[in-house]
């Protein structure tokens, strides 16, 4: 087994971490708990750790930019599903914290998927127009 | 963030600056348009950003805020979000539940209530 301290191999049944000294506790089925990752030279950063849904994106800034710049009404259905997100994590909920961080994620790309196509659309069906506004507005700067 | 992803932020703003600097949008029409105010004749929460912003380039405050208020918002809560980005973690606010809802009320409100009282 590895000590939870210093993560230095010890014998299975050994009782005290050979290198650090800390107790050894064993690993049962039911109070398994992951060692903490090595102490690292900058402390001031925690990597995200996958298990403590740290590293559960919410996508709350990728739908208010679908919102207001695609101006979708499914940035907004995005939006409330990143809400979600940080109300399950804040109660522990990391199964449907990240359900509803899988559907803010899909929300979000439908809309600025259809955001980008009705703006090339629109770009398209006024092609002609806007080139002639181009060529207008060099001439008149 | 990587170096990378900094240049380009700063080379795309110089460029879209520039552009919304020299050509106003009332009167260009190379802009692309709200897909959802086309469609429907409504604005959209996003409405009026790129007047904004073209009016807050010359220094005209008063005018941006009238074309869109929540634009001043965003650029607040982005300049709050810079120091951490730029450190490549995620801002702490972002992951709050007040932010989050109240993120969700306000830009639907906003959108509601605009449409309704203009």
């Amino acid at each position: 087994m590895f000590c939870p301290n210093c993560r230095t191999s010890n014998l299975d049944n050994a009782s005290i971490c050979i290198n650090c000294g800390k107790a050894l506790t064993s690993n049962t089925p039911h109070s398994y708990t992951p060692p903490p990752p090595p102490p690292r030279a900058n402390a001031g950063y925690a990597p995200p750790q996958p298990s403590s849904g740290e590293s559960i994106p919410n996508y709350l800034v990728h739908s208010i930019i679908v919102t207001l710049c695609c101006c979708m009404p499914l940035g907004i259905v995005g939006i409330v599903f990143a809400a979600q997100v940080n109300s399950k994590l804040a109660l522990g909920d990391y199964m449907g914290a990240r359900e509803a961080s899988a559907k803010a994620k899909l929300f979000t790309m439908i809309g600025f998927g259809i955001g980008l196509v009705g703006v090339v659309i629109l770009f398209l069906m006024a092609g002609a127009s806007i080139m002639e506004a181009v060529r207008v507005a060099m001439e008149n700067r | 963030m990587s170096r990378w992803k900094i240049a380009s932020v700063i080379v795309l703003g110089i460029i879209g600056g520039w552009v919304l600097y020299t050509f106003p949008p009332v009167t260009t029409a190379f802009y692309p348009q709200c897909t959802f105010r086309q469609l429907t004749g409504f604005d959209c929460p996003g409405c009026g950003s790129t007047r904004a912003l073209h009016a807050l380039l010359h220094g005209r405050f008063a005018e941006a805020f009238r074309f869109n208020p929540l634009l001043f918002a965003l650029m607040i809560v982005a300049g709050i979000s810079v120091p951490s980005m730029l450190r490549g973690e995620r801002p702490r606010f972002l992951y709050t539940r007040w932010f989050g809802w109240g993120a969700a009320i306000v830009i639907a409100g906003w959108w509601i209530g605009r449409n309704l009282y203009r």
